[in-house]
């Protein structure tokens, strides 16, 4: 029974302050709450549990509670989610340990609760918890008990770890984390990857083809830009030049479909008085792909120009264009942008941080394969990420003989093999939480604090391109964006929405609720709606106007 | 004929109404179009009141301190004439809806404070006694920033046209009707407010410029407004703008639409902006030399967080004064300062105020 400590000592002098690391007491502390609390198991992906494939659960709870008897951790502090993992290539382990660190309520509470407790030997104060988070469409494995028992011997501190890992990195923000990087060099030597598997990267779309071919979809877009601009030129308010903007243009496909159906389409109207004043901006951060989408639009160069730019940050480059673009078309971009992801437990918010690893025996023998130590595997990914796979070739022959080819399949094979070991640090103001820049974690309140307990991504990335696009925008100009959105909160609880790893690249689903706010806050109104042009996909569609 | 600021006796409701004559009637005396910088926590605690989690107690508190705040900024900024920042207001259109008499608005919960109602008209606006109060009870906010400023204030109202722009007419039959109405019931509150001591009164026409056609038709009804609003005590200013919803423009174009029909206006200044879309439209001061009201200078924009320069400031007033002399010459924003950072909003106001006193320093005469 939970026992009251005097505040004063016999002599009546006050009690000293506890020593939080000398200080034992049988109070135990799990996010606030005290000892008694349960233990909480969280299956999303319910939709897993019934029908003819239906998920047995029986084997993964028999595992996890033999090893929970055996664990002297305190129960009441763990948590244990599982998520059904769509991606076959991504970041996790089949059972994952995240720390939750302490927040400073939690904190605080476990430092009253140590006051008001007689020290006694062998318990714990922490005000730590500890959540595993299971795969499950790779629970029924055999080792699941095995590895219960060493997430549960963690002890949610991750010392073990250090020994059979080869970290990359050191804890930081998702969005921070070098997977971006990796993500950034497979765009930027997109070439060799290509040329290395023998397919191009639409292949590895799930269609095999991204939704920016479809000549449906262009003409739709096409009739209402005719709209706007006839009832702007009948009253005399259409400027000469006409801005359209494509962000992250591939290989150019999007682009030469929609400007040879706009030729066809404004000849048969108007002549082609429209095309003559058409101006079709491509960006793109890579040179090499905007050199192949060029390549792809030469019947249009006229018409088409170019920019190297980030989608994070475009008026640092198209400042140009304020209030000058009809059209912002994006396909598939913002779910490739870093991002991070916050979880609130208990009404506390967390920032979830990574490191990258590879698992030690993994690391040995990609080590070995270049005739190098695994320490100095870690030097050669920097080298790799900074260099990219041909220079890293040259620079590094002795280990590659000069073929860059070699030095991507080194990529590759860490690729494969990265993996993010995660824990969640409390955010104690939302508004020292940046989501993007001039956008503060306050906008994510009415958004966490309407949906209960939830781990969710914060887009940054498509966030900060989000709100850098408004500006650019026509006062009747419209920006669309075809990708995979999170449309309600509660579908981070039914489903696993990344990251996970397509091809060469990250992927995580853009969290819809986030940029309506933001579009929202910015005057626009920011709709969803299916893929209008194909059946079954998980594509949606991201319009947004400037509301009335 | 020009005329110079028209201010020769001010009441002293203003505070000290010679000190207020002399403020007005300074060559490039600087002003600002109306709304100050709201804070996204002020935002939110709007939002609150909406949303029923607080009360409307609170909030009036709330604003009361914002505006005070506001006037403190304004005034150590050096601005001439100033005003209560429109802090009270949840949007430019919805204030005045709510609170004129018979217009419906079946539901007054928003999700966003700053949102617009659903609005609409489906009987003829009410005739109102003459003798009765000014409707709209916006003299109280008057009365309550007069407490707090001894310099010239300006007030100002959404128009009629724009009013109009937001309701679904299902009474009248021509639009100008329901124009017209909203303007009588804007001239009782404007005679009050003038009476009371106005040193600026001001109609915005904020969705003008998106119907450029219904220039006529808006200084028509402009008229109706200032029916009764002594110039001698009073100046009356109108300000047209591309719009400044969330700092976007609505519109393009230029303003050669408002030209000549604003030729036939009862307005002593025409407020607009030009700092973002550049100085051209100056010409139509030398098109229509006939002009009779003096101009409300934008030199600040408002939909750029980047703070002029004292310097960039000047050298946008010399431009100015190529055309019209410093006597026809105010100098104030393009547009009201809602949407910016309150440090952006301080910043900018500052160098207005410095900048044009580099311009003030060289009119001949001067010190």
């Amino acid at each position: 029974m939970r026992r009251t400590a005097p505040l004063h000592q016999n002599d009546g002098t006050p009690k000293p302050l506890l020593d939080m690391g000398s200080a034992r007491t049988l109070v135990q502390v799990r996010w606030g709450s005290v000892r008694g609390a349960a233990m909480q198991i969280v299956i999303r992906s319910t939709d897993r549990l019934r029908g003819p494939k239906a998920l047995d659960l029986g084997p993964v709870f028999g595992a996890l509670l033999a090893a929970a008897q055996e664990s002297p951790l305190d129960l009441a502090r763990l948590r244990v989610v599982g998520d059904w993992v769509q991606y076959k290539q991504n970041f996790r382990e089949p059972v994952d340990a995240r720390l939750i660190c302490p927040t400073a309520t939690a904190s605080a509470r476990a430092y009253r609760a140590g006051l008001d407790a007689e020290a006694e030997a062998g318990t714990d104060i922490s005000a730590s918890g500890l959540e595993l988070g299971v795969d499950l469409r790779r629970a029924n494995a055999a080792d699941l008990p095995d590895l219960f028992r060493q997430a549960l011997s963690l002890g949610g501190d991750g010392q073990e770890h250090d020994r059979c890992r080869l970290y990359l990195e050191a804890w930081g923000p998702e969005s921070a984390s070098c997977i971006w990087a990796f993500n950034a060099l497979y765009w930027s030597a997109l070439g060799l990857w290509e040329q290395a598997t023998g397919n191009e990267y639409e292949q590895a779309l799930p269609k095999g083809e991204s939704d920016a071919r479809n000549v449906a979809a262009a003409r739709d877009l096409i009739l209402e830009l005719f709209r706007v601009w006839d009832d702007l030129a009948a009253q005399h308010a259409l400027p000469e030049d006409l801005y359209i903007l494509e962000l992250g243009v591939g290989n150019g496909n999007q682009a030469r479909v929609w400007l040879d159906e706009f030729v066809r389409m404004d000849r048969e109207r108007n002549g082609g008085a429209y095309y003559r004043r058409l101006h079709y901006l491509m960006g793109d951060y890579s040179p090499h792909v905007l050199e192949r989408a060029r390549a792809n639009v030469s019947s249009h160069a006229e018409h088409v120009s170019s920019l190297v730019l980030d989608a994070r940050a475009l008026t640092q480059t198209l400042r140009f264009l304020s209030y000058k673009a009809f059209l912002i078309y994006i396909s598939n971009v913002y779910d490739n942008l870093p991002t991070d992801e916050i979880v609130r437990l208990g009404g506390h918010l967390f920032r979830v941080e990574v490191r990258t690893f590879i698992a030690g025996a993994t690391a040995e023998r990609l080590a070995a394969q270049v005739g190098i130590t695994p320490a100095e595997l870690r030097d050669l990914v920097g080298r790799l990420l900074h260099l990219g796979p041909a220079l890293l070739a040259e620079a590094a022959a002795e280990r590659f003989h000069g073929d860059p080819l070699a030095a991507v399949a080194l990529w590759r094979a860490l690729w494969e093999a990265l993996r993010l070991e995660e824990r969640y640090v409390p955010i104690e103001e939302l508004d020292t939480y940046e989501v993007a820049p001039g956008i503060s974690g306050e906008i994510l309140r009415p958004i966490v604090e309407a949906n209960g307990d939830v781990r969710m991504h914060v887009s940054n990335g498509a966030a900060a391109s989000f709100a850098d696009s408004m500006p650019l925008l026509h006062p009747f100009g419209v920006l669309q964006c075809h990708d995979l959105f999170v449309t309600d909160i509660d579908q981070y609880q039914s489903g696993f929405r990344g990251p996970g790893k397509y091809d060469g690249s990250v992927v995580n689903w853009v969290n819809g609720p986030v940029l309506a706010a933001i579009g929202r806050r910015r005057g626009f109104d920011v709709q969803f709606r299916r893929f209008a042009h194909r059946a079954g996909s998980n594509v949606l569609t991201l319009t947004a106007r400037v509301r009335e | 004929m020009a005329r110079d600021l028209p201010l020769q006796a001010l009441p002293d409701g203003a505070g000290n109404g010679a000190a207020t004559a002399a403020r007005l009637m300074t060559p490039l005396a600087t002003s600002v179009v109306g709304s100050y910088s709201v804070p996204e926590w002020l935002e939110r605690l709007k939002t609150d009141y909406y949303q029923r989690r607080i009360s409307g107690a609170y909030l009036a508190e709330i604003h009361d301190v914002a505006i005070k705040a506001a006037l403190k900024d304004q005034e150590r900024a050096g601005i001439d004439v100033v005003s209560d920042g429109e802090l009270r207001r949840d949007n430019d259109v919805d204030y005045f809806l709510a609170r004129m008499p018979g217009v419906e608005i079946p539901h007054r919960a928003k999700d966003f404070y700053y949102d617009y109602y659903e609005a609409r008209v489906t009987h003829p606006l009410p005739e109102l006694d003459p003798a009765g109060p000014p409707p709209l009870g916006l003299l109280d906010d008057f009365l309550f920033t007069r407490q707090y400023t001894d310099r010239p204030i300006k007030f100002s109202l959404t128009g009629p046209f724009s009013l109009s722009r937001r309701v679904r007419n299902e009474c009248y039959g021509d639009e100008a009707e329901l124009v017209l109405a909203f303007a009588r019931t804007l001239n009782r509150e404007a005679r009050a407010l003038a009476a009371a001591g106005v040193a600026v009164l001001q109609v915005d026409e904020p969705f003008l410029a998106g119907y450029r056609d219904r220039a006529g038709l808006a200084v028509q009804a402009l008229n109706v407004v200032f029916e009764g609003v002594d110039p001698r005590t009073t100046l009356r200013a109108v300000h047209v703008c591309y719009g400044n919803r969330y700092a976007r423009p609505l519109w393009e174009g230029q303003y050669d639409f408002l030209f000549p029909a604003i030729l036939d206006a009862h307005v002593d200044q025409v407020v607009l902006e030009f700092a973002r879309k550049g100085y051209d439209d100056l010409e139509l001061f030398r098109r229509y030399p006939d002009t009779s009201f003096t101009l409300g200078l934008g030199v600040i924009d408002v939909k750029s967080h980047e703070v002029e320069t004292p310097e960039l400031i000047a050298a946008r007033v010399r431009r100015a004064l190529q055309v019209l002399p410093p006597q026809r010459l105010m100098v104030n924003p393009d547009c009201g300062l809602r949407h910016l950072p309150s440090d952006v909003a301080r910043a900018k106001l500052q160098a207005l105020t410095v900048g044009t006193a580099l311009v003030r320093r060289e009119l001949p005469g001067d010190g």
